[in-house]
Parts: C-alpha cells; sequence; structure tokens
C-alpha cells in the first residue's frame, strides 16, 4: 500500500509541473508580446574581462558546422527547438543539428563530480514551481560567447531558467552565464519562444553547398 | 473515507493514463542501445545478420547495373557523405554502429543517434499515415504501429543523397524501408528485421537484423562530434564539395 502511495503521489507531483512537451522558435528581438514581453540582452553585450582571449573569425565554430554551445545557440535569431521529456530526463532537440547538437538534462542527478569536458557541458534539471531550472556546467573551452569571438574558459557556468507563459503558448527563457575567466559579471539574456504546431525537419549544415 | 475516493480516482488516473500511453500494451523501451557485438550475444542464439563490412556483401548482389556502375565510380572519403560529416542516413550508420537514445511518447517514437551530425534524430508517428508528398529528407518519414510485442515501422520519404551502407552503395527517393522491432533475449536486446525495397536502385529487395544492447538503467549516452578537429574536415568537405562543383561543370 505505501508503494501503491508513493506511486500515486509521484505521477499527482508529475502532473502538477508543465508538460513542455512540443516544437518551439525563438520570435525576433523586435516582437512584443501581450504584457509587453520581449527578448532582451545578448551575447554581444557580455561584458569581458580585459584578459579574456578572443579568437580570430576564421576560427568560428559556426562556420565550421561545429556546436555552437547552449549561450550562443539559444540566443540566435530563429533557433528552433524540440523538447521532449521522457522519463527521468528531457531531452533537447535543434532542429539545427550540427550546431546546436542535442542536449540531456537529467531531472534525477546532480553534476558529476569529476566532470568530462564537452562541447555542450553536462546539464542538470530541477523543477521550481513551473519553472525548469538548468544547470550546466562542464565545457571544454572551444565555442564562443559571441558571435565575435569572445571565448569563455572551462569555468563556464550557465543557468537557464524555463518556463511556460501567455497561457503555454510561449516559452520564457532566461539564460546566466557566469565565468570567473572571462566575464567581468554574470552576462544575462531573456528569448521568447513561441510554441510551433509543426514538426522539426532536417536542417544539414551547408547541405546545399 | 474521503482518502479512499481520493486514491480510487488517482488509480483511475494512472489507468487511464497508462492506457493513452500505450504502456498497458507493452513494456516502454525508453533506454540507450548499442550495436551488440559477437560478445555481448554470446549464449543467447541471437545473431548479427552479416555482420559489420560484411554487409556490402549482402547488398551488391541486389543491385541495379546502374547502381553497381555508380558505386564503382565512387571516390572514397570525398564521396563519403559520413566521412565529410554530412548525414549517413538510416541505412547505413544504425547498421554499423548504431548508438541511440530510444524516447517513447504517447504517439511517437524518437530514436536520437549519439553521432548527431551524421544519423540525426528519427521520429516515428504512431497510428499515423505518411503524407501523400513527404519533402525528401535524409532519415525519410517512418510511421509505425503496434502488433503484440512487436512495433512495425514502415519509411518512405528518402533524398537520394545517402548510401545504403559503406561500400557507397546507390539508393533512389525511392528507397523503401520496412522495419520490425521486438525485444529479444529475454528483454536485453533490442532487435530490428531490416528489409529495404528501391525498384530503381535495386534488382529485388533484401532483408537482415540487426541487435542492439539495452545499456542498464540510467546509462548515459556519452556526446559525439563528428568534425571535433575541423582541418581534416575541411580537406575533405573541401574535395566533395570540388566534386559536386565539376559534376555539374559536366552536365553543364
Amino acid at each position: 500500500m505505501k508503494t501503491l502511495a508513493l506511486l500515486v503521489l509521484g505521477a499527482l507531483g508529475a502532473l502538477g509541473q508543465p508538460n513542455l512537451q512540443g516544437v518551439y522558435q525563438s520570435i525576433p528581438d523586435k516582437a512584443v508580446l501581450a504584457g509587453g514581453l520581449r527578448n532582451s540582452g545578448s551575447p554581444g553585450g557580455i561584458q569581458l574581462l580585459p584578459t579574456a582571449p578572443h579568437a580570430a573569425q576564421s576560427k568560428d565554430p559556426w562556420k565550421m558546422c561545429q556546436p555552437v554551445g547552449p549561450f550562443r545557440m539559444m540566443a540566435a535569431a530563429g533557433t528552433k527547438i524540440e523538447l521532449a521529456p521522457v522519463s527521468t530526463m528531457i531531452v533537447m532537440l535543434f532542429e539545427d543539428l550540427s550546431h546546436g547538437m542535442m542536449r540531456t538534462i537529467y531531472l534525477k542527478r546532480g553534476h558529476p563530480q569529476k566532470l568530462e569536458a564537452t562541447w555542450l557541458g553536462d546539464s542538470v534539471g530541477h523543477w521550481e514551481g513551473e519553472t525548469l531550472v538548468v544547470d550546466t556546467a562542464g565545457f571544454n573551452g572551444e565555442t564562443w560567447f559571441s558571435d565575435t569571438g569572445a571565448e569563455h574558459s572551462d569555468a563556464l557556468h550557465l543557468v537557464e531558467r524555463i518556463r511556460p507563459v501567455l497561457k503555454g503558448e510561449y516559452l520564457e527563457y532566461k539564460m546566466t552565464a557566469e565565468d570567473p575567466r572571462a566575464l567581468a559579471k554574470p552576462a544575462t539574456y531573456t528569448r521568447y519562444y513561441k510554441k510551433l504546431d509543426t514538426e522539426v525537419t532536417d536542417d544539414v549544415c551547408r547541405d546545399e553547398e | 473515507m474521503a482518502t479512499s475516493v481520493r486514491m480510487a480516482g488517482a488509480m483511475g488516473l494512472l489507468l487511464a493514463l497508462g492506457a493513452v500511453s500505450g504502456f498497458a500494451q507493452h513494456t516502454n523501451w525508453t533506454g540507450y542501445y548499442t550495436l551488440a557485438s559477437a560478445r555481448d550475444l554470446a549464449g543467447t542464439g541471437l545473431k548479427q545478420d552479416s555482420p559489420g563490412e560484411k554487409l556490402n556483401d549482402l547488398i551488391v548482389p541486389h543491385l541495379q547495373p546502374w547502381a553497381k556502375a555508380r558505386m564503382e565510380a565512387t571516390d572514397g572519403v570525398a564521396d563519403d557523405t559520413g566521412g565529410v560529416c554530412l548525414p549517413d542516413g538510416i541505412f547505413r550508420y544504425p547498421s554499423m554502429a548504431g548508438r541511440f537514445i530510444w524516447l517513447e511518447e504517447r504517439d511517437r517514437i524518437i530514436i536520437a543517434f549519439q553521432e548527431v551530425n551524421t544519423a540525426g534524430v528519427r521520429r516515428i508517428y504512431l497510428n499515423a499515415s505518411h503524407p501523400k508528398d513527404p519533402v525528401p529528407s535524409w532519415n525519410g518519414h517512418s510511421i509505425g504501429r503496434w502488433e503484440g510485442d512487436t512495433l512495425a515501422v514502415d519509411t518512405v520519404g528518402f533524398n537520394d543523397k545517402s548510401w545504403l551502407f559503406g561500400g557507397m552503395e546507390p539508393h533512389t527517393e525511392e528507397a523503401h524501408l520496412i522495419e520490425r522491432m521486438r525485444l529479444a533475449g529475454n528483454g536485453g536486446f533490442l532487435e530490428i528485421n531490416i528489409t529495404v525495397e528501391d525498384r530503381q536502385a535495386l534488382t529485388s529487395a533484401y532483408s537482415y537484423n540487426r541487435y542492439y544492447k539495452r545499456q542498464p538503467a540510467g546509462a548515459e549516452m556519452p556526446e559525439s562530434v563528428c568534425n571535433e578537429d575541423p582541418a581534416p574536415w575541411k580537406h575533405w568537405r573541401n574535395e566533395a564539395l570540388k566534386k559536386q562543383l565539376d559534376r555539374s561543370h559536366i552536365v553543364k
């Protein structure tokens, strides 16, 4: 009976959180939603330490069909994502797979003690009411903060707060980046993603060239 | 009494959820799977058909003459879509190096491959129909239905940019993939029986089995980036693009 009760409580608890499943696309910066909601901040507006390194434009991961990292990707114009909450994780699939790849947000564990450095980092999430809070660390330093070559270090730490707004028609996406070796202060931006009644399609980097 | 009523209500809700999600019909297969090696399959009575590069030997006798001629005219890495970090297509990657997570939703199954640059993501729509004119794509349009403990999957709508396997056997947009998927080996493996038809490129259909080991619960699929080292990628991508350009000049 105790097990059954736990199962029931677990199911009800899960029902209390919003179901984020769906396809979403970031809205244009000039768009203003009901209540004055709009995109704000951008990777180009970050404040770097004087000692922060800059890479040559010729090494832009975007131009080489490499992953550009969550900080840059989630702010990019028109980014289309699909969220698939399954079991103990939420999988984020990007239509632009080459640049965005696929992120897995684990809901039932913390970061491993020894983090292996990767392009997309290790993401863990938890719910605070209707907001999914995603904590990501363990980056390899190959990706940039911005289109202009501002590099981050392997100490980059991201916190993303994602919640449905306007009756679930949009996602509010708030990003905060900390990097004590590259940023003068935490960098933040907000994007709104519109829920679409569509599927994501193949989008191959330089497919038609 | 109130507690009993709430409990009964919650139980009814759970049962309804189970029925809607298909949970009542079969065990949820969500998890991380890797292509089973001979060692993995030892003692199970299961065996990969034409494993590794031997799959080429199965396919080539089925090629139409033009398709065989085109295969023989290909040029190593420069023509190898996977080698230049373009998609491999689902005929090739899953049978050679398949590592993927299987994600079950109510009306759909998502198969996300580890080499997501080259293998991409498959979506199998349950109890649905193909669109009348699917846009040709690398992974096609897949529909599925449960037949007891077996998931029958039908895929059409491919582009003709990928190969049937590593020998660079071509296929056309007429390619048709029929798969029957079930758990085997006491639930430790996913068995996929694969049949490929293409009346333009093949003289007859060919079939084979693949087994994927179901990794323990909680196992996580590591990240994999195809063009992690941009230097060789740029070289081979440019070679491939140069060949495409040369061909376009010939056509003109």
